[in-house]
Order: structure tokens, then C-alpha cells, then sequence
């Protein structure tokens, strides 16, 4: 395994081992009283060196689970772990990589800085902080870019930086919300190969949300498939397609179109029935509640 | 000073694209120096109409005053004074206003806790603070000081109060997903994308820490050019008081491009100041 494996000195585990685990979540608003449950009773896991792609219709409250899963809000209800550990903060063993590169980049700093900022804390050596930077930046492909500024380089590009400032910090799980939601079809796929070089080079475990069902399939060991309001595990899928995958043959062959199709004609299904608690909760107008 | 100036960066950006290009460079320097002879003119036939006695001296009269006083001691070192007390006064209100607006930005508490006084304070102009400095410093330096904190710390305060509140929530999140502190969050990600606020709020403040400092001179009588137009004045020194105020213009415009050289140097990489892409 090439330098930029997993952190070192922990008793990380191994390959197929549980790494993340998801057990009954659920989170609810109280706002003027009223109280809105986004999540039900999400029950999931995420197994060392998966790729596993969370999928629902939007306003599911797909970013809201992430938040919780990364300790930046507090869920109200079920148990969510890492290593065997509880989460309640922000653990070092999660790096995020948000949609909105161009907000998660600091525009201030040089590409190489931005990749530094959550290093810091660390206080590591700065000879190790160098190596990190730089085998991070060959990773994704932009050793040439280390000095230039984020909003010099095209989105593709950002959001490439926002994947090494991840690397960099070294997690045992990789969680990506939408993140190529925002690039064109052709970067769009090029990101998505990105990802899967990355875990085949570093074995690095992969938590993907995503509202594109095809990105989901060609993507993911396991599809997470959640929907209704609140929001619950509708079906977890194994996707049985050949490694390694490439955009032309994977996206071509008959079982993927039978993975797709399952998978929309699920998340279809469950759009369009609520709930029984969110139709007596269900206010004229309200369609298309928060994400 | 004006306070509570919230330009927001996108409407700075607006205005910059669209003011240099609709005159060619050398076009915009001509014009420029077209006004400012104008002026002089209309200067110099206003004097030479004798309509204002000896209030109002030539140009010429005035130019070779302003000569005189560049040969004299005295008058650098009240220069110096001005540009001393004026630096230190700005220096101390920006660090007095940017600490406190960025704790009275991030902390909801801070920000409840000095509301009531700040917006006490916000439409008291310094000049009705200083009888109050003269009577504790007496005509000093230190009293100077003291009133452009007065005049222009406030005004950063509230100019970094926006900034932070306007800090990315995304530039946020992802400084705590990983794990970076509050200090450390503080330091590295509230304070830089506040800078464009806290500029253009020094901006506005460098011009009027010197005007702070004249006032202080002229009615307070601590030193600098500020008392010198005042014992000019006195004197009956009409020509001399007319180049110290000649002498304070061309502070004014120095300090203004000091100030707008430093934004555009700590903020190149703001959309507004970027020379590549978009």
C-alpha cells in the first residue's frame, strides 16, 4: 500500500471489516413548537474498502444525515459509530467533501495551503505535512497546480483540490455529499473514476450521497436506497456488476439498466406515497420540503 | 466618519468593472487634470477679484507660502505629528475594532451583551468627546489619539461585524468537520473573509483618523497641522494657513492611496481584485 494509506497507529480495520455503523438514527426539528422529523429509523453500515452510495429523491434529508453522521449536528435519536467509537464531534477518522467546492476551497490560499489548513492541528512533522500535500495533489492529478489559487482552476479542478485536501488529512472513510453535482457530464465522469482509482490505489472506504441514480450504480459495492418523510432505509442493495468499471462497458451492460431501473422504480415509489404521520403532519404548500 | 457602511463585495465588484473602462487611461488622467486646473482657476480669479479681502489669498501666494513652510523645522515635525497620531490612533482602532468585531460577530452573547452601548455610542461624533479628553489629557498627544479611537475604531467594529456575519456557513462546516478549533477557525477562516469588509472600513477610516487628528489640533490644541492652521490663523498668517490646508489635502489623498494599495495587495485574491479568470 502506497503512502497515502490509512492513518497510522490506530488499530484501523481491515478490508470488509465494519467501519462505519448507523443504528436507528433520527433527527427532528422543533421549530414554534411544531416538531418535523427528518429521519426516521435509519439503520445502515459501511464495511472497510466500500464504496456505498446513499441515494434518495431530494429533500429526503440526505445532507442532513451526513451532518449528523459527521458530528456537525446533533442527531436526536439512535447510535452512530466509527471504529466501535460513538460520534458526537467531528471524528478524525471522517474527511468531508462538500458539493460547493468553490465555498469549501478558501479562495486566500494557494491550492497547497488549502491542502495545509486541516493539517495543522495535527501538529505533524512538516517534513510528513509535505508528503501528505504532495502525494494527496499526484493522487488526484494536479502536482502542477500546488501553487496556483483554487479559483484559477476550472470546477472539475476544484473540486479535485477538495478531494486532496480529504486525502491529505488521511481518514479511514471518505464522505461525499453530491460532490459532482455541480461539474459538467464529461468532468462528472472523470470525477466519478477519480473516486474509484482512489479506492482501488488506497483502499481508502467511500460514503457517497447522490441523487443521480446511474452515478449510484456505476459508483457503489452497496446501495444505500432511502426515502419517505421521515426518512428510512427503503432497500440496501448489493450491485454485482464486474470490477473494474469504466464508463462505456459498465454503463452498457444489461444489469446495470436492471440496477437503475430497480433502484429509481424504488425511489419513484417512495416519493410519491408519504408516510402515514407525514400526511397528517402535511401542510397545502408545503411540497418540496428542506433538503 | 460614516458608519455602518455595508458595501458588500458584489456590489464593490459592480461598481469597480463599471467605472474605469468607460474612459480610456490617458483620457481619465486628462480630464482629471483638466478639473483640477479648472479649480485652481476659478481659485485664482475669486482672489483676484478682491471680494474676499484678505481671506482669501492667491495661488500663487499660496504656493509660495507652502515653499516657506517646507524650509522650516517646525513644520515637518508638526507633519510628523499629524501622520504619528493619526497612525497610531488608526493601528489601535483597528485592532480594537477587528478583535471586537469578530467576537461580537461569531458570539451571539458578546454581541447582545455591547448592542446597547454600541448603538449608544455609534451617532456620537468625536468633537463632542473632546472637552471631555482636553480636560483629562489636557492639549496632548495622547488626548489626539484617544479621539480618533473614538472616531474610527467604532466604525471597523461594525464594518468586521458584517463581514463575519457574511463568513461562508460551507467554510465553516468544513473547518470543524475537521476538527479545526475555535481559535484556530477564528484566525484562519473568519478573519481572512472578513478582510474585504475590514477594508474597505480602513478604507474610509485612514482619511478620517487624519481629519480626527486636525480637529483634535485645531480645537483641542494638541500638536500637529491641526494646530498649526489654528496659530496661523491667529496670527493673521493667512497665506500659511491656506498652504497647511493645501498640506492636509495631499495627506488626505496619500492615505487614502496607502490604504486602497494595502486592500488591493491583502485582498488579490477577492473577485474584486482578481487579474485571471472568473
Amino acid at each position: 500500500m502506497s503512502t497515502l494509506g490509512t492513518r497510522t497507529g490506530t488499530t484501523s480495520p481491515r478490508p470488509g471489516e465494519l467501519l462505519l455503523k448507523v443504528d436507528g438514527l433520527a433527527k427532528s426539528y422543533t421549530s414554534k413548537g411544531k416538531r418535523t422529523d427528518i429521519i426516521g429509523n435509519l439503520t445502515f453500515s459501511v464495511n472497510a474498502g466500500e464504496v456505498v452510495c446513499l441515494v434518495g429523491p431530494s429533500g429526503v434529508g440526505k445532507t442532513t444525515l451526513l451532518k449528523c453522521l459527521a458530528g456537525l449536528h446533533p442527531s436526536t435519536g439512535g447510535e452512530m459509530s466509527i471504529d466501535g467509537r460513538r460520534i458526537y464531534s467531528p471524528p478524525p477518522e471522517m474527511a468531508l467533501v462538500f458539493q460547493d467546492y468553490s465555498r469549501s476551497l478558501m479562495p486566500w490560499l494557494t491550492v497547497e495551503k488549502n491542502l495545509r489548513l486541516p493539517l495543522r492541528h495535527l501538529r505533524l512533522p512538516q517534513s510528513e505535512v509535505r508528503t501528505r500535500i504532495l502525494d494527496a495533489l499526484a493522487a488526484v492529478g494536479l502536482s502542477h497546480a500546488a501553487k496556483q489559487y483554487p479559483w484559477e482552476l476550472s470546477g472539475g479542478m476544484q473540486q479535485r483540490v477538495a478531494i486532496a485536501r480529504a486525502l491529505a488529512y488521511r481518514p479511514e472513510i471518505l464522505i461525499m455529499d453530491e460532490p459532482f453535482a455541480s461539474v459538467d457530464a464529461q468532468t462528472r465522469f472523470d470525477l466519478e473514476d477519480l473516486v474509484l482509482k482512489i479506492r482501488d490505489d488506497y483502499g481508502m472506504t467511500v460514503l457517497l450521497v447522490t441523487h443521480d441514480i446511474d452515478e449510484a450504480v456505476y459508483l457503489s459495492d452497496r446501495i444505500v436506497a432511502i426515502g419517505l418523510r421521515p426518512a428510512v432505509v427503503l432497500e440496501e442493495l448489493t450491485v454485482d456488476l464486474p470490477l473494474p468499471r469504466n464508463q462505456l462497458d459498465t454503463r452498457a451492460l444489461p444489469r446495470f439498466a436492471e440496477l437503475r431501473n430497480h433502484t429509481l422504480s424504488l425511489i419513484q415509489h417512495a416519493s410519491a406515497k408519504p408516510t402515514p404521520s407525514a400526511m397528517e403532519d402535511a401542510v397545502p404548500g408545503a411540497a418540496g420540503a428542506p433538503a | 466618519m460614516p458608519d455602518g457602511v455595508r458595501l458588500s463585495p458584489s456590489a464593490r465588484r459592480a461598481s469597480r468593472s463599471g467605472e474605469p473602462r468607460s474612459l480610456g487611461r490617458f483620457a481619465h488622467l486628462a480630464y482629471g487634470v483638466l478639473g483640477a486646473v479648472l479649480v485652481l482657476g476659478l481659485w485664482q480669479a475669486a482672489a483676484a477679484s478682491g471680494r474676499f479681502g484678505s481671506g482669501l489669498p492667491s495661488v500663487l501666494e499660496t504656493l509660495s507660502a507652502l515653499a516657506g513652510l517646507l524650509g522650516t523645522a517646525a513644520f515637518w515635525s508638526e507633519l510628523g505629528a499629524t501622520i504619528g497620531i493619526a497612525a497610531i490612533g488608526l493601528a489601535v482602532s483597528s485592532v480594537i475594532g477587528v478583535v471586537f468585531g469578530v467576537l461580537a460577530g461569531r458570539f451571539p452573547l458578546v454581541r447582545s451583551a455591547t448592542l446597547a452601548v454600541t448603538e449608544f455610542l455609534k451617532p456620537i461624533p468625536p468633537i463632542v468627546v473632546l472637552p471631555l479628553a482636553v480636560m483629562i489629557w489636557g492639549p496632548t498627544q495622547q488626548m489626539a489619539i484617544f479621539l480618533v479611537i473614538v472616531g474610527c475604531a467604532l466604525a471597523i467594529a461594525i464594518q468586521t461585524i458584517a463581514g463575519v456575519e457574511d463568513v461562508d456557513p460551507v467554510a465553516l462546516s468544513t473547518a470543524r468537520s475537521y476538527g479545526i478549533g475555535t481559535a484556530e477557525s477564528l484566525w484562519r477562516i473568519v478573519l481572512p473573509s472578513s478582510l474585504p469588509f475590514i477594508g474597505t472600513a480602513m478604507r474610509i477610516a485612514a482619511p478620517a483618523s487624519l481629519v480626527v487628528t486636525v480637529v483634535a489640533g485645531l480645537l483641542g490644541g494638541s500638536p500637529g497641522l491641526g494646530r498649526s492652521i489654528y496659530l496661523a490663523q491667529s496670527a493673521g498668517e493667512v497665506a500659511n494657513m491656506y498652504a497647511l490646508v493645501v498640506v492636509l489635502g495631499v495627506l488626505g489623498v496619500a492615505a487614502q492611496g496607502i490604504s486602497s494599495a494595502a486592500e488591493r495587495r491583502l485582498l488579490h485574491w477577492h473577485p474584486s481584485f482578481r487579474k485571471t479568470g472568473s
